[in-house]
């Protein structure tokens, strides 16, 4: 048997609601995708783009970014504002041919302890069929090759 | 002298300005910012179609805010900047006058912002043909297309980072770029730091850009850095209703939400 790809997910969560739900999911034991590494966070609205970028660079293959449903942030706004973040970011990464699909975005609420485990299940098995995560790299190759090239021509 | 040249020299008489950032001739009928600061220099002022510069760009230099009156001449692109930098607090601390010259070549002089403004809703700029075209050619491509054109583009990328010093809304004293700890952007030029700082840069310009083109211009290896900001404020200008640069209480799109704003996308 081949051994199957298993693509390394970062999820990117607030601590309120999805951490909780996430927690809920292992008290409740259900079993879901051992792929996702969990980064917790005061609250969406601190999940800065930039974060996302180095999780890519740093060899993610796919992101998961989940928090409170509109109106139950526990700082009154902090998901409404990272929701128009969200919208904005996700469409400057489509303009510049960013592969938007390995990014989940989600709300899951404390008590979402089964929606948890099936969004890191749904996101693991895209993310496997897409494949590893290689643009990034193959950027830096090609500006090696471009460097090489230029000083062999020279 | 020019209706230009007396407008501004009478503004030194009477004592409104003590500075006024403007544009003479150089080399090769080009146009580059000159700061005046007696009557009798006014006759360096030109006004032609190569005063493209946006010079609201000084208005945050701490020399420039040294004079306590200050002229600027203003295209339309620097008028709505200088409406979306009233929005944003930035102008609060100086006095100025504004002066601009119509599509009748009339010299207009502005001494309050709701002139300028009312004057910029007026004559709301739209985007070059050039850019049109551009965007719709972007928009038009695959995804893959798109990466393989911008991931090309950015490898040409010197980090020298012009684009950001001629953006008139680029205005913080300290930029994530110099921050190294940690270190957000790589300070080498290669390709996928290239890219974090442009999507940095795009990002932090979303629904402040007010599309004067300046960043494209200036770019000495010709990436056309502007469109990232041109396509992101018509998406939010689609997503939010929000024009930049349209009104001095505005604000920033980012800065704000509605409880309704819609997406498609949250699972
Ligand atoms: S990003 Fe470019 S087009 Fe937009 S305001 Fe700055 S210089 Fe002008
Ligand atoms: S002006 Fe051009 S080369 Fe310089 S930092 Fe901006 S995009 Fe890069």
């Amino acid at each position: 048997m081949s051994e199957q790809f298993e693509p390394k997910i970062v999820a990117f969560v607030c601590n309120w609601c999805t951490y909780a739900g996430a927690d809920l999911a292992g008290t409740s034991r259900t079993k879901y995708a051992t792929n996702v590494s969990i980064i917790r966070f005061p609250c969406t609205g601190r999940i800065d783009f930039m974060l996302l970028m180095k999780a890519f660079e740093n060899g993610a293959d796919g992101i998961i970014v989940s928090g409170c449903h509109p109106n139950d942030c526990h700082y009154t706004s902090g998901n409404f504002h990272a929701r128009r973040r969200w919208i904005v970011f996700r469409s400057l990464l489509d303009f510049m041919g960013f592969d938007t699909d390995r990014i989940t975005f989600s709300w899951v609420s404390a008590a979402e302890g089964a929606k948890w485990a099936g969004l890191v299940d749904e996101t693991t098995q895209r993310i496997r069929e897409k494949g590893a995560f290689t643009d990034f790299k193959k950027l830096d190759c090609s500006t090696f090759e471009k460097i090489s090239h230029d000083a062999i021509t020279e | 002298m020019t209706p230009l040249q007396n407008k501004v020299a009478e503004l030194f008489e009477n004592g409104t300005i003590s500075l006024m950032i403007g544009y003479k001739n150089a080399i090769n009928k080009l146009a580059v910012p000159c700061f005046i600061d007696h009557a009798t220099q006014v006759e360096q002022l030109i006004y032609t179609p190569e005063c493209k510069g946006n010079l609201s760009v000084y208005l945050h230099k701490a020399e420039i805010k040294q004079a306590k009156k200050i002229g600027i001449l203003a295209n339309i692109a620097t008028l709505r900047s200088l409406v979306q930098l009233t929005s944003e607090n930035q102008l609060s601390d100086i006095e100025k006058t504004v002066i601009t010259i119509n599509a009748q070549n009339e010299v207009l002089v502005f001494d309050n912002m709701e002139k300028v403004e009312e004057y910029v809703q007026a004559n709301f700029p739209e985007y070059t043909e050039e850019d049109k075209k551009l965007l719709e050619q972007l928009n038009s491509m695959t995804r893959a297309e798109r990466w393989q054109y911008w991931s090309e583009q950015f490898a040409a990328c010197v980090k020298c980072y012009a684009c950001r010093a001629v953006c008139p809304m680029c205005y913080c004293s300290s930029c994530t770029v110099e921050c190294n700890q940690p270190q957000w952007i790589k300070v080498s030029s290669e390709t996928t730091g290239n890219l974090e700082w442009h999507t940095m840069r795009a990002m932090h310009l979303a629904g402040r850009c007010i599309n004067c083109g300046e960043c494209g211009r200036i770019c000495p290896v010709g990436i056309p850095v502007h469109l990232l900001t041109a396509q992101m404020n018509l998406d939010i200008e689609k997503e939010f209703g929000s024009k930049t640069g349209f009104s001095c209480n505005s604000g920033y799109a980012l800065n704000t939400f509605k409880p309704e704003d819609k997406e498609q996308f949250i699972k």
